[in-house]
């Protein structure tokens, strides 16, 4: 009962600290502008409002700067998910001389920090005309999505019998045919699962978004956002708005697809 | 239909560990429409000779040939073989309608002719009610059929199963035993089945192959294996309760030759006596080759009964026979105490006797 107790506690705590900031965000976007900096601050607007929100959409380019970044991040999340299902298959099923250590250089890649890669990516990126382009953005975020996707699906589909592929393969399929039929039906949570962490990764980097869009109709929304701290000389209920409207996407997909992160990413250490 | 060929297939695996020998010299003639078996303890190499013949594993070296034709490099797709795994590995995703149609699918069988053969493996193997359910709604048992019909529904040149009935209780097994015989009977396809439980193989094949640390041990009918098995590892590992085994040593004496263990002495039959080998051997003699004689037989052996275990039908009773230990088959009705002095007698013609004491020691006869 105790115990109970004291891990309710614990939750709430982290609860509180985690959901506090949100809270605060999404409320002072809908306070009137002279209810923004009142001391003391209400906890809950006295009188609710939507000028922020109409604001955001007509007086800035908030609404381009998401849909850039939602190209971006659905591009570079397909193309990672492509590459890193058929490496990850390859690493949990074919016998390749030298397998695990090229799985453990994926992981290192992984670690690598994004902080290092950019200046050389920049360079590259130059070279090959990809800078200020959202394709270039969305293949600079593969150097993460795809160690990621691969390392979480390799243990996925290691996890899934080996025996269904074997008798695909035995009723006429081939590698490709086995995996396309058969594995990724069963992976289709771990797909989900790992498919929104590399969006969500990709929706909120900062650095490589800033360093290789330079073009003001290209931006995306946190380097694009960040601007707008400046430009409009510090409208909090307008920034509120906007990063209300930034993280409802990614609020709504986690509601939605909670199901599917649990078995999904718990699939990979425990046979179900 | 089909013959196959097993020609000096080698399997080692290497690790970092060292490598397995999984599969040595293996090499074997399979005619058409047989039913063979291939048997042995867990790690045998049983599996993976089955995996090489469906062109799941790559033997290290050696060759497959399906009626003549080296199939050792074709993908699994090309050999025109069906497989049930031990598992079932039906796909889980898909009706049981879906799991039948799948091969068929996969092979461009048009809509029409799918449809008619569906229907009738559903009837043969009485599935068709189940048609509409998921694998994960279906028992052991419906697992089973399905499992078998995914196979024949493609009309396979050779049919292969790896432990197909391990997963099911005891009942079910003896049960789907028989419709496999059956099967076997109605489709007359090359089968080769994999199993660790001899009654399974002995009651199935036509021939059994006995492998033992990836060597096969024998090759023969379920008869032979049984009446006459090559050495003591195959003389072991066939028949339940095991034949029970005796050492000592082959000594001539008195124009005869006899077998001598501490308490024990019989005379070697003369067929095996012509072979001449002395040393040391080992006796070998069926539980149900043991029968219990009136004290003062001649030849009759001295022992006392340990336990009696009731086994439906008949009785086995575990004696003491001079620091031995055998057991002796017998009816139900013979009914013996533990602590009993009994009088044993060897038919000297169902004796087996080895030359040494290894589980390679090879018959004498
Ligand atoms: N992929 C593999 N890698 C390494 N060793 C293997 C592999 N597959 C099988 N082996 C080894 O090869 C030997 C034979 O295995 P196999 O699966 O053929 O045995 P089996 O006779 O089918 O046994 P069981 O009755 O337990 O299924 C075993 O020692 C096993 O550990
Ligand atoms: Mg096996």
């Amino acid at each position: 009962m105790l115990r109970a107790l004291r891990i309710y506690g614990a939750a709430a705590l982290l609860l509180i600290f985690v959901a506090f900031p949100l809270y605060w965000m999404a409320i002072t976007s809908l306070k009137p502008q002279t209810e923004v900096f009142r001391v003391p601050p209400t906890w809950l607007p006295e009188r609710w409002t939507l000028e922020h929100y109409v604001e955001l959409f007509l007086l800035t380019d908030f609404g381009r700067l998401f849909l850039n970044s939602l190209q971006v991040c659905l591009m570079s999340t397909f193309m990672a998910l492509a590459v890193g299902i058929l490496g990850a298959y390859a690493l949990a099923r074919l016998k390749v001389r030298g397998k695990e250590a090229y799985g453990r250089m994926v992981l290192l890649a992984y670690m690598f920090p994004g902080a290092l890669l950019i200046i050389p990516l920049l360079l590259l990126f130059r070279q090959l005309g990809l800078t200020n382009s959202h394709l270039g953005l969305s293949l600079a975020y593969l150097t993460f999505a795809v160690p990621f996707v691969m390392w979480v699906m390799r243990d996925f589909f290691a996890s899934i019998p080996i025996d269904l592929e074997e008798a695909a393969l035995i009723d006429g399929a081939s590698r490709l045919g086995a995996l396309w039929d058969v594995v990724l039906p069963q992976a289709v949570p771990g797909i989900i699962a790992t498919g929104i962490f590399a969006f969500l990764f990709a929706w909120n980097e900062y650095l490589f978004a800033l360093i290789l869009i330079s073009d003001e109709a290209l931006r995306t929304l946190p380097p694009g956002m960040m601007r707008f701290v400046s430009t409009t000389d510090t409208n909090w209920g307008l920034i509120m708005a906007a990063s209300t409207l930034a993280t409802l996407p990614m609020a709504l997909a986690f509601g939605l697809i909670q199901r599917y992160l649990v078995t999904g990413l718990g699939a990979g250490g425990v046979k179900g | 239909m089909a013959t196959v060929r097993l020609d000096r297939l080698h399997k080692e695996f290497r690790s970092i560990g060292g490598a397995v020998h999984a599969l040595r010299d293996l090499t074997l003639d399979i005619a058409d429409g047989e039913f063979v078996s291939l048997v042995g303890p867990s790690g045998c190499g049983k599996s993976t000779a089955l995996r090489i013949i469906a062109g799941l594993e790559t033997p290290t070296s050696g060759r497959v040939l399906f009626d003549g034709q080296d199939i050792t490099g074709l993908e699994p797709r090309d050999r025109n073989i069906a497989m049930v795994f031990q598992s079932y590995a039906l796909y889980p995703h898909m009706s049981v309608r879906q799991n039948l149609e799948y091969g068929l699918r996969k092979r461009g069988v048009p809509r029409e002719e799918r449809e008619r053969k569906v229907a009738a493996i559903g009837a043969m193997l009485q599935i068709t009610p189940l048609f509409d359910r998921r694998p994960r709604q279906l028992s052991g048992g419906q697992r089973q059929r399905v499992a078998l019909g995914r196979a024949l529904i493609r009309d396979p040149a050779v049919f292969l199963l790896d432990e197909p009935l391990s997963n099911l209780d005891a009942k079910l097994r003896v049960h789907m035993r028989a419709e496999l015989a059956a099967l076997h009977q109605k489709v007359r396809t090359t089968m080769i089945y994999v199993t660790h439980d001899q009654l399974e193989a002995m009651t199935l094949s036509d021939r059994i192959i006995v492998m033992n640390h990836g060597v096969m041990q024998q090759v023969g009918t379920p008869e032979e294996v049984y009446s006459r098995p090559a050495n003591r590892f195959v003389a072991e590992f066939i028949g339940t309760p095991s034949m029970n085994m005796i050492e000592g040593t082959l000594r001539p004496e008195g124009g005869r030759l006899l077998f001598s263990a501490p308490g024990i002495t019989v005379p070697v039959p003369p067929a095996a006596a012509r072979q001449g080998t002395t040393g040391q051997a080992t006796l070998g003699i069926r539980p149900e080759d043991i029968s219990l004689v009136p004290p003062g037989t001649p030849g009759a052996i001295p022992a006392q009964v340990t336990v009696s275990e009731l086994a439906g039908a008949e009785r086995f009773h575990f004696i003491a026979l001079n620091g031995h230990s055998v057991i002796v088959r017998t009816p139900a009705a013979t009914v013996l105490h533990p602590g009993e002095t009994v009088a044993l007698g060897l038919d000297p013609e169902r004796l087996h006797l080895f030359s040494g004491a290894g589980e390679d020691a090879a018959a004498i006869r």
